[in-house]
């Protein structure tokens, strides 16, 4: 060390952070959620909202019911983060549990009151189309759910769409499906079994 | 694989009517490799939601803000203790005759309790025993050819008695109130007007579920108040009676 160097300078002002937010997986947010961080929720909102909103759409069918479903969906997120364990799954599936739930909820509220007369009116008009906006990495996830989808015997596929996507009990998909219901159910479990392996799902607890 | 277990496909589905998804719930409790199954299921149908994709209305985002700042969130709940094995239980819910069914409810709730207690104490012979008996009340209580007696005990309470020929085997509810810290129940099978012993609860216990083997040649099933410990012979008065023929 020798008397001629610099002194050390001091900065002006501390360099900020780059003003990109890190990628933060859905997990991390969630855990932020929970110790009531707003900000960490809205970003977990951006990382899931269209899934949960097509989620919903999908079950529902309405558009003006599907966004409510969405809302609920997404404020128990929020209300209900404390409770999400991490040994037991995914941020991303627990989220989408939730809305599952929601969306089927309210088609089965629906189908005891009348028989959706919400279906035969107009659409809501400030809906964007499905396929404006489509981030790279969801239509990977979205192929690859397909591929995996194909590789199921029709029976397992229709039984696994008409209760998921269809919000329909099991009852009710064999006697759409014709079937009895010890086949419908043992379709249901054997096919998401294959499902699973060919997505390479994994809950490491 | 129990029947129950092929719920594992619609209960993940979301495609259960409340009371067989009420019942499955029953079942993952007291099953380590159906709940981590059940896991990773419920993990491969949330990929479904994929496939939904669909750009929300944006609304929907400023609603939900607002929402999520006038909505107060919940405590984490206190860890819970994973339940082994005992639930076995279900596994052939249609066997049951109704009246054992309601019966079946009540008792799987404080077995399982005496199980768990008996493992934080680390005795696991005795939870062995346990299991076992638990495994033998369940086919006493599930038999084809069960039959429910009851009857009111003098001085308040009932005591019911599940007894099934083909298993020469028969299940004891007791509920009343404490005979006293120095006095215990005991039930006696009557072979005509020869009594033996069926058992001695523990002093001051009034409420019991409690397994009697070798009941075929009983004509009457006999409850009485004895010192803590039991007698060899009943001290009567003989407070409940129930005939088993």
């Amino acid at each position: 060390m020798n008397g001629d160097e610099q002194p050390y300078q001091r900065p002006d002002r501390l360099s900020s952070v780059p003003d990109v937010a890190p990628p933060a997986d859905a997990e991390t947010l969630l855990r932020a959620v929970a110790r009531g961080d707003e900000a960490a929720f809205t970003r977990l909102y951006e990382l899931v909202a269209p899934r949960v909103y097509g989620l919903a759409r999908r079950v529902v069918r309405d558009p003006a019911q599907a966004e409510e479903v969405a809302q609920e969906a997404l404020v128990e997120v929020w209300r209900t983060a404390s409770r999400f364990d991490p040994a037991r799954g995914s941020a991303t599936a627990w989220v989408f549990t939730i809305t599952h739930r929601r969306a089927v909820d309210r088609v089965r509220s629906e189908q005891a009151a009348l028989d959706r007369v919400q279906r035969m009116a107009p659409e809501a008009t400030q809906t964007p189309a499905d396929e404006v906006v489509e981030q790279a990495t969801a239509r990977l996830q979205r192929q690859q759910v397909r591929r995996c989808i194909k590789t199921l015997t029709d029976l397992q596929r229709e039984a696994i769409t008409l209760a998921y996507y269809g919000g329909y009990t099991y009852q009710q998909v064999a006697q759409l499906l014709g079937a009895g219901l010890p086949t419908v159910k043992t379709r249901m479990r054997d096919g998401l079994i294959r499902l699973r392996d060919c997505l390479g799902v994994e809950v490491s607890a | 694989m129990s029947e129950i277990h092929s719920l594992a496909g619609p209960y993940v589905l979301h495609a259960l009517d409340e009371s067989e998804r009420e019942t499955f719930i029953q079942h993952l409790r007291g099953c380590e490799t159906c709940a981590a199954e059940v896991a990773e299921l419920n993990e491969t149908v949330a990929r479904l939601a994929d496939d939904a994709w669909s750009v929300p209305p944006p609304a929907l985002r400023d609603n939900v803000l607002a929402a999520v700042r006038r909505t107060r969130q919940i405590p984490p709940a206190r860890p819970v203790r994973v339940r082994r094995e005992p639930t076995r239980w279900w596994r052939h819910p249609a066997a049951l005759t109704t009246a054992a069914c309601l019966l079946v409810a009540a008792l799987v709730g404080g077995a399982t309790w005496t199980v768990q207690e008996q493992r934080l104490r680390d005795e696991r012979a005795t939870a062995q025993a346990a299991q076992q008996e638990l495994a033998r009340t369940q086919a006493v209580l599930t038999a084809q050819d069960a039959t429910v007696r009851t009857s009111d005990v003098a001085g308040g309470g009932k005591v019911t008695v599940v007894a099934s020929p083909s298993q020469d085997a028969a299940v004891i509810l007791l509920a009343t109130h404490s005979p006293g810290a120095q006095k215990a129940y005991q039930f006696w099978l009557m072979e005509g007007t020869t009594p033996h012993s069926a058992g001695v609860l523990a002093a001051g216990q009034g409420t019991a579920t409690h397994l009697v083997s070798g009941v075929n040649a009983a004509d009457a099933m006999g409850l009485t108040v004895e010192p803590a410990g039991g007698s060899a012979s009943p001290t009567l008065p003989i407070i409940a009676e129930i005939p088993m023929k």
